[in-house]
């Protein structure tokens, strides 16, 4: 196989949190935490994730707009393939160790594409200008042929040459996003990293706008690092996929592996969102809930642990999926005291149709087991002498205790180990506890 | 209130016939909305598609009189539960918006004041239309907030708008809306702004509420993929005129007029090659004889430029296309485009959930 253009291996970027006068540290929002994939050249690499997952920390850092905390990114394009390590280990062509001119030459290979074309054009100077800026900026100094260039690569996106003395507004937003890759193009880049390019966008214009950037690429020999949260655009542009979540890489592969046979329960759940354009398969999907987690102080184990709804069952217990995910919430909820017993003692008011303060505490209990889709009685007997030792601390105002207990009984492999990458084949990898082999015979046994 | 209401159970909700929108601007009189019908009915989503600059959100603010008059100025007639919208005084009106129809705006972030807490703010739209305490109105907004899923509502009640995320954001919102218990939902793009997997979140909670409440929901969106998760009909416009329309299951399954059929191909997952419609929205000040889609479409014929946008012609029923293709004297399938239409047999039971 040919050497990737772009390696990045455990890279991370933390925001330290500052407190006081004399600005101490006192923790790190860990945006990026040890990512680490590789770019071939010609390839389209998609990076998908929520927002809040780190995905476009990740390209600001990578393009070093941003400096990386550790790790480190070798860039082998624009004529740089074959450097060897030095002797004491550095890379030659590591970006994160780049001097002032070395920088200069890089960000001559390696391009950027941003979400919002109306905000990365500069209104008042034109849009031809706007372009051969970058030409100016490094070193030509033609003006002649500066205009011919930029004329010639506007007709290259579909736009036409007198479109060279138009200002930003005169353009529609599907028309500035194709400047903006003209303008990416314009120093014949080796790498483009492009941005969300597409979510401003209508879907009718994100098609054109897609399709112009596979043309582009072939016709140019580009690599693209494309980063999403949609994961029908990458569907479509990308050759593989990398699944963020939370500041890591949770599963990678190619595209069409990716579809089909999603291994990462979070991936399984994002393949889903997407909506389809059929009405007969509607709300059969996984639904993700809640939000992703503060990344200043991410969950231990697999991160994905608190919204999981395929969560390694204790061996302790033989209970249905969602009843166990109904038991971990609850848990979550009590120890971090966000369940409020007062609230709880409303909703059943209305439900009983009395006054708050004359329900009873059987109707609570009732109530907090709604409220976390768990049933009247569960069907194992330790979990459901557990459970109900709880709710009646927790009827007796006792959250603390109740959570305690919640939390040293019901615990989940899940948030004791870090799971490790598993390799699937073709360079497909995951990382899910679940495909441990001593936890895929509990789910075999399980499902019979 | 109750009988009034039975009544009214028999009428339709809200039925727009030949609105008309129009700016007066430099360049000339602009016809964003040129003459269009649709209705509501309780408890049913209908879905307004197309892409931006089709008039789709000037035809959803002129129900409600949203449109700046001047320089818009809006003809036709606008019947919500039998009243004539169009004849209603501003503090009439005042007392329907927010109250019986209520919005939401595509991005949550401009439609929030930043310097008031995301509580205050849903209090104050209370006491606007309800004359109750400032401690009920905060017991209802916290009881609103939760809702609509807000985690832990009584203590977000005094966070900031920068305090919650987007999804959030658009959660308390829709909280916002539900303050009169509105009969109708007018949702301009209310997912666009959002992630994917928070948009599924969003639509999953107005179909809820809907459930609940029984509101009748006008969706306003340019993605055809959100248009199959929520809608009960569609109507699709382009530049300001209804293309097509239908039952939604009719629509997908087969997509009649070729602008519907353009919109179906920019999705990922119909099987066409994703290459987006070539050519530009026509101009609205001064749009094109005939089907204003005709410089656009394939099967374009001399016909298709003469004269005024062809009628609506209902070839199946209940499914209205406005082509000429569909008329007497015509092929229709020449514009019908197998490749595109649901087979039927992929119909799995119990899948649909009406």
């Amino acid at each position: 196989m040919t050497d990737p253009i772009l390696s990045v291996r455990d890279l991370q970027k933390h925001y330290p949190i500052t407190k006081g006068i004399l600005s101490r540290q006192v923790g790190a929002v860990r945006a990026v935490d040890g990512i680490s994939f590789d770019l071939y050249p010609g390839e389209t690499l998609g990076l998908v994730g929520e927002s809040g997952c780190g995905k476009s920390t990740a390209a600001t850092s990578i393009i070093r707009l941003e400096e990386a905390t550790d790790g480190e990114v070798i860039f082998n394009g624009g004529g740089r393939a074959g450097a060897t390590r030095n002797a004491d280990g550095t890379h030659p062509n590591d970006v994160t160790e780049f001097d002032k001119q070395e920088l200069k030459a890089f960000r001559r290979d390696a391009q950027m594409i941003f979400q919002d074309p109306s905000s990365s054009f500069d209104p008042r100077i034109t849009v031809g200008s706007s372009i051969a800026e970058m030409l100016l900026v490094h070193g030509m100094r033609d003006r002649h042929r500066r205009r011919a260039i930029v004329e010639d690569l506007l007709e290259r996106v579909d736009m036409s040459a007198d479109d060279y003395d138009r200002y930003p507004h005169e353009f529609s937003g599907g028309q500035k996003q194709r400047i903006a890759l003209a303008r990416a193009l314009v120093l014949n880049p080796d790498l483009v990293i492009a941005d969300e390019p597409v979510s401003a966008l209508d879907v009718s214009i994100q098609a054109e706008v897609l399709s112009l950037l596979n043309e582009l690429q072939e016709a140019f020999g580009l690599s693209v690092l494309l980063i999403s949260h949609d994961m029908g655009v990458v569907q479509e542009t990308c050759d593989r996929v990398a699944v963020m979540y939370l500041g890591e890489i949770v599963e990678i592969g190619d595209t069409e592996e990716i579809f089909r046979n999603p291994q990462h329960p979070y991936t399984e759940a994002l393949v889903s969102a997407v909506p389809t354009p059929n009405p007969y398969t509607r709300r059969e999907g996984i639904e993700l809930k809640g939000t992703v987690p503060q990344p200043s102080n991410p969950p231990s184990g697999c991160r994905f642990h608190t919204r999981c709804h395929k969560v390694i069952q204790s061996s302790d217990y033989d209970l249905e999926q969602a009843q166990w995910r109904g038991l971990l919430n609850l848990r979550s909820e009590v120890e971090s005291g966000a369940l409020e017993v007062d609230k709880i003692r409303q909703s059943a008011a209305v439900g009983e149709d009395v006054e708050p303060d004359a329900v009873s505490d059987t109707a609570i209990r009732q109530q907090v087991r709604t409220e976390f889709d768990l049933p009247q009685e569960l069907p194992d007997r330790d979990a459901e002498a557990v459970l109900a030792d709880a709710l009646d601390r927790l009827v007796s105002d006792d959250q603390a205790e109740a959570g305690e207990l919640l939390a040293s009984e019901f615990v989940t492999p899940c948030e004791e180990t870090k799971p490790e990458f598993t390799d699937h084949g073709d360079g497909h990898r995951s990382s899910c506890l679940r495909h441990r082999a001593e936890y895929q015979e509990m789910e075999v046994v399980s499902d019979d | 209130m109750s009988t009034e209401e039975t009544q009214e159970t028999d009428e339709d909700l809200l039925v727009v016939d030949e609105l008309k929108t129009t700016f007066s601007t430099e360049a000339g009189e602009l016809v964003a909305v040129d003459g269009i019908d649709f209705s509501v009915d309780r408890g049913e989503t209908v879905c307004i598609v197309g892409e931006s600059g089709s008039g789709k959100t000037v035809a959803t603010e002129s129900v409600t009189r949203l449109v700046k008059e001047p320089p818009g100025r809006i003809e036709g007639s606008i019947q919500f539960k039998g009243a004539e919208l169009m004849e209603m005084s501003e503090p009439e009106l005042r007392d329907i918006r927010g109250n019986q129809i209520a919005n939401i705006f595509q991005n949550p972030q401009d439609a929030m004041n930043h310097c008031y807490s995301v509580g205050w703010q849903i209090v104050e739209a209370i006491q606007v239309h309800q004359d109750i305490s400032d401690e009920k109105a905060r017991a209802r907004a916290v009881d609103l907030l939760d809702r609509v899923g807000i985690p832990n509502a009584s203590a977000r009640f005094d966070d900031y708008p920068h305090e919650f995320s987007g999804g959030q954001k658009q959660r308390a919102m829709i909280a916002m809306a539900l303050i009169g218990n509105p009969d109708l939902l007018i949702a301009d793009e209310p997912t666009t702004a959002l992630d994917v997997t928070v948009q599924s979140q969003i639509l999953s909670l107005l179909n809820d509420l809907q459930e609940e409440f029984g509101m009748g929901i006008l969706f306003v969106t340019h993605d055809l993929g959100v248009v199959a998760e929520i809608a009960d009909r569609v109507v699709v416009m382009y530049a300001g005129k209804v293309m097509e329309r239908g039952d939604v299951y009719d629509i997908f399954e087969q997509p009649a007029h070729p602008y519907t059929q353009e919109l179906m191909k920019c999705l990922p997952g119909r099987g066409a090659k994703l290459e987006g419609i070539p050519g530009s929205l026509p101009s609205p000040t001064n749009p094109p004889d005939g089907c204003r889609f005709a410089d656009r479409c394939d099967h374009a014929v001399d016909e298709c430029r003469q004269g005024e946008q062809p009628p609506e012609i209902e070839f199946e029923p209940d499914h209205l296309a406005s082509c000429i293709y569909y008329g007497p004297g015509y092929d229709s399938d020449v514009v019908r485009d197998a490749e595109l239409e649901l087979d039927n047999t992929e119909r799995t039971p119990g899948a649909s959930d009406d």
